[in-house]
């Protein structure tokens, strides 16, 4: 468990590296403007205002060739004039075709990609660490099921088989009521908070295998140490020893693949919406997916700024992520855990 | 245990995860249960017709009855008929999968040949300049989905200045070469091809490029740091020989390994990269059948992209055997 030691390498390691510092600064900021969106948001993410889409981030104010079509005298003309389109600071981000604040969207994006990435890790660990710890400390039958079905599942990209599972099961959602709106100290903002079910479900089921082969990892070699043996010549409960030998010594390589995981999944589920395959439309795959109709027509700020938003998140991560793995267990691998 | 037994043991273990595979596919159906005969009969369809559906479809036998025919038919290439297009799903899906394995193959291509070199110049330059660079690429790399990185090189390439293709797949790799055989102009059929091909596989390739270039260097660091480059060292070999022959070789192993493993993401990767710049492959063909509700496309994509992944994961481990042995023994 986490003793004295391991909190000084964690120290030390953060200390040394300036990377460390930088993951958990985009860890801390994302994770505050998840939870305390009302408050940073300036502006509603889901209202439009079609007199003012389209309109570019701050700085980037452009004049721009429009092509309207009209009918005169009975025929098509197409008449193409200059506009000027003057960035408005109430919309640092600019604002998208339907005329919704970027900021806002991207702020509010950040609670459905850490809410999904965290539950779905949750979900996907507390299938695969069970399983692989039970199937590494008895070995034998369980042993062998539990590898073949790990077999079978890891054949399946992780992607293509959320996207089956959610076409299937299709696109639940369910409505959060939002705490601060709730007691009245955001007015204006979105009373619930869209949790789209079905994706943290498939990505929780998705992804447990890897869970269950570091676990199991870990329950094999732990499994043939002296105390371990001990606990059992002294006729201790099997499932007893599993819970206070192994799976304290086992939760170092499990937490560092937990931070990958929610990396993995924010990329996950940024697919899935992006393919239109998720329960919410407030999200940055989904604003990439509504960004991409304007690439061709200039509007290059609508699909750019949410991915920027998850590239700087899953960068934190991985950079906390390679902290954990450095400062507590030098000889883990950084393999596994695909997004 | 031999090599040939090896290799055997491997083989026979893949058709078992092959046969998990189709009878999670084949299970898959059965989650919904129902939607088969609703994507075929109309809305309005009266019992009669949805049970005259459920009887051509063979979903009025036992269970157990559907399950084998399902593998008595896959096993002689049947995989059934498309609901909404009417093709035999075999024939769809072997349309699409050279599309699909040309993308794969190019992204995999750009993404070792720059990986590799870049890896070992990372680490024998440790904590350079060079070092710094590559390590924030590659995290910039892992951490980018491909999807939007594809839209930025569209947006960059494609809009702004006009060089390449954005979408569907122009000539395939086999006109290329057959241009030669042709004596037609090779040069112009290649230009087409990289017209098309450059920017998907570039999107598709930089997560693995930067996966490999992480594995390379810290491969080629643990390398370096033990005895035998030491005594290598000591005995006055030189640098690139001990470099390359020895520590690269080293490293290359679990590299292979880690690559096979993740050619899941490589095929989860290409389905989104196909989306983007509508590149007709299997990819595609997922996310149609799914939107379409069309069970046996969908079933007969799965199956052939799980097979492939458990074919090329035994082509591996018999390659990694081959070259270190002591794996036969464990």
């Amino acid at each position: 468990m986490v003793s004295s030691r391991v909190i000084r390498n964690l120290k030390k390691e953060f200390r040394g590296s300036g990377l460390a510092k930088l993951g958990l600064a985009l860890v801390v900021l994302i994770t505050l403007t998840a939870v305390f969106a009302p408050f940073v948001a300036p502006h509603d993410p889901t209202e439009q205002q079609l007199d003012q889409s389209e309109l570019p981030p701050v700085g980037f104010s452009e004049t721009t060739e429009r092509t309207t079509s009209q009918m005169v005298d009975g025929e098509i003309q197409t008449v193409t004039e200059e506009v000027e389109i003057t960035a408005d600071p109430d919309h640092v981000f600019g604002t998208d075709g339907l005329g919704r604040d970027m900021f806002s969207r991207v702020v509010y994006g950040a609670r459905t990609s850490l809410v999904v990435g965290v539950l779905g890790t949750l979900l996907a660990a507390s299938i695969g660490v069970p399983v692989g710890l039970l199937a590494g400390y008895h070995r034998g039958r369980v042993d062998d099921a539990l590898m073949r079905i790990a077999d079978v599942s890891l054949a399946f990209p992780s992607l293509v088989l959320a996207v089956a599972l959610i076409g299937l099961w299709g696109r639940a959602a369910v409505d959060v009521p939002d705490p601060f709106v709730v007691a009245g100290l955001a007015p204006g903002m979105p009373e619930s908070f869209v949790l789209p079910i079905t994706v943290v479900l498939v990505v929780g089921l998705v992804n447990w295998v890897w869970f269950a082969r570091v676990a199991r990892g870990e329950a094999l070699s732990l499994r043939g140490q002296e105390y371990v043996k001990a606990s059992r010549a002294l006729g201790a409960d099997d499932n007893a020893i599993i819970l206070r030998h192994v799976l304290p010594n086992a939760v170092t390589p499990i937490i560092v693949l937990g931070t990958v995981q929610v990396a993995a999944i924010i990329l996950l589920e940024s697919s899935l919406s992006f393919l239109g395959f998720s329960g919410t439309t407030l999200s940055w795959g989904f604003d990439i997916s509504q960004g991409r109709d304007y690439v061709s027509s200039g509007q290059w700020w609508i699909a750019s700024i949410p991915g920027l938003a998850i590239m700087l998140s899953v960068i934190g991560i991985n950079l906390l992520g390679d902290w954990l793995r450095d400062a507590l267990d030098p000889g883990i691998e950084g393999e596994g855990g695909a997004a | 245990m031999s090599f040939g037994r090896f290799a055997l043991k491997r083989s026979l273990q893949g058709v078992g995860v092959v046969w998990g595979v189709i009878t999670v596919v084949f299970a898959l159906r059965f989650v919904t249960p129902g939607s088969a005969i609703n994507a075929v009969a109309p809305l309005d369809a009266s019992q009669e017709t949805r049970a005259a559906i459920a009887a051509e479809l063979g979903l009025d036998q036992p269970l157990y009855v559907q399950y084998g025919q399902y593998v008595f038919n896959l096993l002689q290439g049947d995989m059934g008929r498309s609901y909404i297009k009417g093709q035999e799903v075999t024939t769809l899906v072997f349309e699409r999968l050279p599309a699909t394995v040309e993308l794969a193959v190019a992204a995999s291509v750009v993404a070792i040949a720059l990986a590799i070199p870049l890896g070992v110049v990372s680490a024998t330059n440790r904590n350079e300049p060079v070092d710094y660079g590559a390590t924030l690429l590659s995290l910039g790399g892992i951490s980018t989905p491909n999807f939007w990185l594809g839209i930025m090189l569209i947006l960059i390439f494609a809009v702004e200045f006009d060089v390449f293709n954005t979408s569907g797949r122009g000539v395939d790799v086999g006109d290329v070469a057959l241009s030669v055989v042709n004596a037609e102009p090779f040069v112009g059929t290649l230009l087409a091809w990289l017209a098309y091909i450059t920017l998907p596989a570039i999107a598709l390739g930089t997560y693995f490029m930067a996966l490999i270039t992480r594995l390379t260097r810290s491969g080629m660091l643990d390398e370096l740091s033990k005895g035998y480059v030491q005594a290598a060292r000591a005995k006055g070999l030189p640098r690139t020989l001990i470099r390359y022959k020895h520590a690269l070789r080293n490293t290359l192993i679990p590299v292979i390994t880690v690559l096979g493993l993740q050619l899941g993401t490589l095929i989860g990767g290409a389905v989104i990269t196909e989306a983007v710049f509508s590149w007709p492959g299997l990819g595609t063909l997922v996310i149609e059948s799914i939107n379409q509700r069309d069970w046996p496309a969908l079933q007969g994509s799965l199956i052939v992209i799980g097979t492939s992944f458990v074919l090329v994961n035994i082509l591996v481990d018999v390659v990694y055997a081959y070259l270190d042995p002591e794996v036969v023994n464990d």
